[in-house]
């Protein structure tokens, strides 16, 4: 391992240094705040000539993957970055991305989703294109967005599946921390050059993502969903490995924190989680054995890793910042709950929404309410 | 962990001198972190930003709501700032002509703009009040003036440094503990 150099940088700036460090080839782009400050530091250095890659600049977020898709097929490294809104535009391409099997990867910065206007962090944007064939990862300090890019770019083009990391708006994009960035070397090293089985090439004339008979699509949709399933070890190789290349670890799908002996365990993802460890901490002060779950993957929902790891008798209280419309809470609690139907009948699960459109979630707000949690578990009123 | 919350006016500078203070503390062989909340962003709206320092990692993403110190950058704005919250050990650092104290927390005060006007240190939005209220921060964290002076010239090497520094070492020095 060679020299590592520490920087103060914003979630955006580390994200734009991720992409100048995984050397990608092709950015499209759009801006959209809270996500804007990494497209204006990812041009910059193409202008600048730090980045060898090709900026295009384009009139709406369903273009800017349109032209990430069809760059991929070109056999480019491809990176984009949206937010909200511009990432509900991208749904339809995001299918076309994915069907494609075509490994982009996107920053989504979490932002609450339009109407009414927010521009401020919620999980909502990110958990609607759960059913788009993406892989989803959560991440939850700047330090860990640097680190997820390199990773879902390796993992993307082992398995030919694109890849959205996620992280809050503002509570990380425009936080200022200390970056710890690897020798390039040692970056190379985890990621070599991204060399398609195919790709589009004038000189050998073919298209692809034709029109199939349900004989052929059928099969097609089939092998898109084993090979989802099938990231998971690959998520934790990549894991393991970035952590033998540059020495740092932010969980593999799961990250846990005081987990071994809690009896109540607090579950959510992003920035939220990173302070919940705070939470833990207050709490147990107070006596009450808490710990934290945090999974660093959405899709695949890391089902055998979160079985595994939660102690017996757990009472899990999940702590979700979107909504899951016509059930009565959020919708990590309804993964959870699908996933230990069956498997863990020991464990109980509790379930709050908080922090909407950027509603600050300190550690003393946090804890609290996994205290009135706990006493409605138990019945005290 | 050590957390600070500046209040301010849009255009004072509060951004630059969280990101100021965050460095500082990286320089100092900490952690730092500088979180401002980003509104609507209107010149003369109030705003806020948050900064932490600590030897070890920092997990908080929050605003500082219960802070342990409040930079005010402004009199006018002292009352509300406090109101928003600040712990009970807490310190209240302002920028004001004249000494002022806050009732039932140790207060520092210091004419950061004075400073400023007479170092003819301006922008279009008027005189850089957070340069000496930097110096003037670091001395109350009790942040070593050579670690302020590296800060500020690796920020704006040459010049318009040595000109930001003369500020904020004035300010270092003359900001006072107001007996309340």
């Amino acid at each position: 391992m060679k020299t590592a150099q520490v920087i103060m940088a914003t979630g955006a700036n580390a994200a734009a240094l991720a992409v100048k460090s995984a050397r990608v080839d092709v950015i499209p782009g759009y801006p959209i705040t809270p996500q804007t400050s990494i497209m204006e530091a990812v041009a910059g250095m193409v202008e600048s000539g730090d980045l060898h890659a090709r900026f295009i600049p384009v009139e709406g977020e369903h273009s800017v993957l349109a032209a990430a898709v069809a760059a991929s097929a070109a056999g480019a490294r491809v990176f984009t970055a949206t937010s909200a809104n511009g990432l509900l535009y991208m749904h339809e391409v995001l299918h076309m991305a994915s069907g494609g099997r075509l490994p982009v990867v996107l920053c989504n910065v979490n932002r609450g989703i339009f109407a009414p206007w927010t521009l401020w962090a919620d999980h909502q944007d990110s958990f609607a294109q759960r059913d788009t064939g993406w892989i989803q990862y959560h991440c939850s300090s700047n330090q860990e967005v640097f680190n997820t890019i390199l990773q879902a770019f390796r993992v993307a083009e082992q398995i030919n599946i694109p890849i959205m990391v996620n992280f809050d708006g503002f509570s990380i994009s425009h936080c200022l921390m200390p970056l710890t960035i690897p020798a390039q070397e040692d970056i190379d090293r985890f990621l070599p050059p991204h060399q398609p089985e195919w790709r589009l090439d004038p000189a050998h004339p073919s298209s692809f993502s034709n029109v199939t008979m349900a004989a052929e699509y059928a099969p097609f949709r089939q092998m898109l969903s084993d090979d989802i399933m099938a990231a998971v070890p690959l998520v934790k190789q990549a894991a393991q490995e970035y952590r033998d290349c540059t020495g740092m670890w932010d969980g593999d799908t799961i990250e846990t924190y005081r987990l071994e002996d809690a009896e109540v365990v607090a579950l959510a993802v992003n920035s939220m989680a990173a302070e919940l460890k705070l939470s833990v901490d207050i709490l147990r002060g107070q006596g009450i054995k808490a710990g934290l779950l945090r999974p660093r993957l959405y899709i695949p929902f890391p089902a055998d890793d979160i079985i595994q790891a939660l102690p017996k008798n757990a009472q899990v209280m999940v702590l979700d910042r979107n909504y899951n419309f016509g059930h009565p809470g959020g919708i990590l609690a309804a993964e959870l709950k699908s996933i230990l139907f069956g498997r863990r009948n020991d464990v109980t699960v509790k379930n709050r929404v908080m922090g909407i459109g950027g509603i600050d979630l300190t550690r003393r707000f946090m804890a609290a309410e996994i205290r009135a949690m706990i006493d409605e578990q138990n019945g005290v009123l | 962990m050590l957390e600070l919350r500046i209040n301010g006016f849009g255009g004072q500078g509060s951004v630059t001198l969280a990101h100021l203070l965050a460095q500082a503390a990286l320089e100092n062989g900490e952690q730092g972190q500088a979180l401002p909340f980003f509104g609507v962003e209107r010149r003369g709206a109030p705003v806020r930003a948050a900064v932490r320092m600590s030897p070890t990692a920092i997990h908080a993403h929050s605003q500082c709501d219960l802070p342990d110190y409040v930079v005010v950058m402004s009199e006018k704005l002292v009352q509300a700032a406090v109101a928003e919250g600040i712990c009970e050990s807490g310190t209240v650092i302002i920028n004001a002509p004249a000494a002022m104290a806050v009732k039932d927390y140790p207060t520092w005060q210091v004419d950061a703009e004075a400073i400023a006007r007479e170092a003819d240190l301006f922008s279009a939005d008027g005189p850089n009040i957070n340069i000496p209220l930097f110096g003037a921060v670091c001395r109350v964290l009790n942040i070593p003036q050579n670690i302020m002076a590296q800060t500020i010239m690796n920020k704006w090497p040459g010049e318009n440094g040595a000109r930001n520094l003369g500020a904020a070492g004035k300010a270092y020095n003359i900001v006072v503990k107001i007996d309340g």
